[in-house]
């Protein structure tokens, strides 16, 4: 059977032709990453699927299946897992440094105002993901994740005690807990994604992101800038599969509800907060420190989401503001690992 | 031509679009009400007064954390033999707290935050003192009454 008669079949002339039409910019790496976030969702997809085949999610026996699975029991389980970690953890990574990307390009700006508003909800569900996949291993970090993350849920105004109890699954951390994490980590989450990235590729292929200028040097989506794409998602394999087979992820110690997590620490997304949290005095402003510190998440959340219609023209001012936030961030973080 | 009264009613789209959107909305509601209700966990009846142990299962100037119904609380026994119980989820952020017999006080890891053996929070983030709970004696047996 040739080629050919499997392009004739799914009309890949046609294809190829009207992806032909579109032109990007040479040097268009927020497509790249966009792209490579995309990437990296559909390995852990894949990698999810295979450790949902020996995965249990119940207190009493969690942390022993992951142990399981890391520890020899299943043949490649240990791979399967550290990949499904790493990407996990580049995942978040690529997704911040798109969005930021974007931000300081201004490419928000009016007609993409749409895009950008998934994207932040794509972050906020890639974050979600994120959080309910470090509660599942139920380790001392997990439970510490779990706790703390809906402590600090329990402070935002208005909803903030539904939320709590939504994500605990009840009123303490539990059994609740890991069923609520497991069932919107394998399900809704990645549904959801799924649809906020499909809602995303289908408005930049109505109104095409950064549409290169005149004097912008530019390329055909296809072949040009998808070749170079799976080019890079060939190196981006290599890199996870080393970095699974060679950079450990260590899993800790099982959860003990009755013993204080002394060595627990937050993922590396999470240590900006980390570091306001513990440092933040008991009152702000005459409020919680905590609530004042979870609204003003909100807050910056709510900004980030109304930017192209605060900031209609995408001024320059709003990329300083934004290299100012990542130098804060970067030394928040720095200071927390001290 | 059509009469006055007859262009005053709406167009027929118009009617057909609230129609729909009507429609769709109270399906939304129909739909969104009890699935919120779903996700969200039922309550929890207190468990009420619930017997931790004995008291000799706490020796003098020692701290234990048990488990009432998944809720973490922290019963010190004081050298002079006071018993005290405490909810072990720090007032800050609900990370588990811990007692620290070198320093004689509770301490959370998470935040880094202090409270007197009393429960009174000293130093660090924590916003209010714990939680405290009535701890009875009956017949050699520690009961705490969580609801109290």
């Amino acid at each position: 059977m040739k080629a050919s008669w499997l392009a004739d079949r799914i009309g890949w002339r046609q294809i190829s032709e009207q992806l032909a039409e579109h032109r990007v910019p040479r040097r268009g790496y927020v497509f790249y990453l966009g792209g490579i976030t995309l990437y990296l969702f559909l390995v852990q997809v894949a990698t999810g699927i295979l450790l949902m085949l020996y995965y249990q999610p119940d207190p009493q026996a969690a942390f022993a299946s992951v142990q399981r699975i890391a520890g020899g029991d299943v043949p490649y389980g240990h791979l399967v897992r550290n990949v499904h970690a790493w990407s996990s953890d580049l995942f978040v990574l690529a997704l911040l440094t798109h969005l930021f990307l974007v931000l300081v390009r201004r490419t928000f700006r009016a007609p993409h105002e749409l895009s950008w508003i998934s994207g932040i909800l794509s972050l906020v569900l890639g974050v979600g993901l994120a959080f309910t996949g470090a509660v599942l291993p139920w380790s001392e970090n997990a439970y510490a994740d779990a706790m703390v993350g809906s402590g600090l849920a329990r402070n935002v105004p208005l909803v903030g005690g539904w939320l709590m109890r939504f994500m605990r699954g009840g009123p303490d951390i539990g059994a609740g807990t890991l069923g609520h994490a497991f069932g919107f980590h394998v399900a809704a989450l990645p549904a959801a994604l799924t649809m906020l990235i499909a809602l995303h590729l289908f408005l930049l292929s109505r109104k095409p992101a950064a549409q290169p200028e005149a004097n912008v040097p530019s390329i055909p989506l296809y072949p040009d800038f998808l070749v170079r794409q799976g080019v890079a998602f060939t190196g981006l394999t290599v890199v996870i599969m080393t970095l699974g087979t060679f950079v450990e992820r260590p899993l800790g110690v099982v959860a003990d509800p009755a013993a204080p997590p002394i060595g627990a620490r937050p993922p590396w997304y999470f240590l900006p907060f980390h570091q306001i949290i513990r440092a933040a005095p008991k009152e702000l402003l005459g409020v919680d420190g905590a609530r004042f510190i979870a609204s003003a998440v909100c807050l910056l959340g709510l900004v980030a989401l109304a930017l192209p219609f605060i900031d209609q023209r995408g001024s320059k001012i709003t990329a300083w503001l934004a290299w100012g936030l990542l130098l804060i961030l970067l030394l928040l973080s720095a200071s927390a690992l001290t | 031509m059509p009469s006055d009264e007859e262009s005053k009613k709406p167009p027929r789209r118009d009617f057909l679009g609230l129609a729909v959107g009507g429609t769709a909305a109270a399906l939304a509601v129909a739909v969104v009400y009890p699935l919120e209700r779903f996700v969200q966990p039922p309550s929890r009846p207190s468990s009420g007064p619930t017997t931790i142990g004995k008291v000799e299962d706490f020796a003098l100037g020692t701290a234990k954390t048990v488990l009432v119904d998944e809720h973490p609380i922290l019963v010190i026994r004081t050298a002079d033999g006071e018993f005290r119980a405490f909810s072990a989820l720090c007032s800050h952020l609900q990370c588990i707290v811990g007692y620290s017999p070198e320093r004689n006080r509770i301490e959370c890891p998470c935040h880094q935050g202090v409270y007197s053996i009393d429960g009174q929070n000293l130093s660090g983030p924590p916003p209010r003192p714990l939680d405290e709970y009535a701890v009875s004696i009956n017949e050699g047996a520690v009961i705490v009454s969580v609801a109290g």
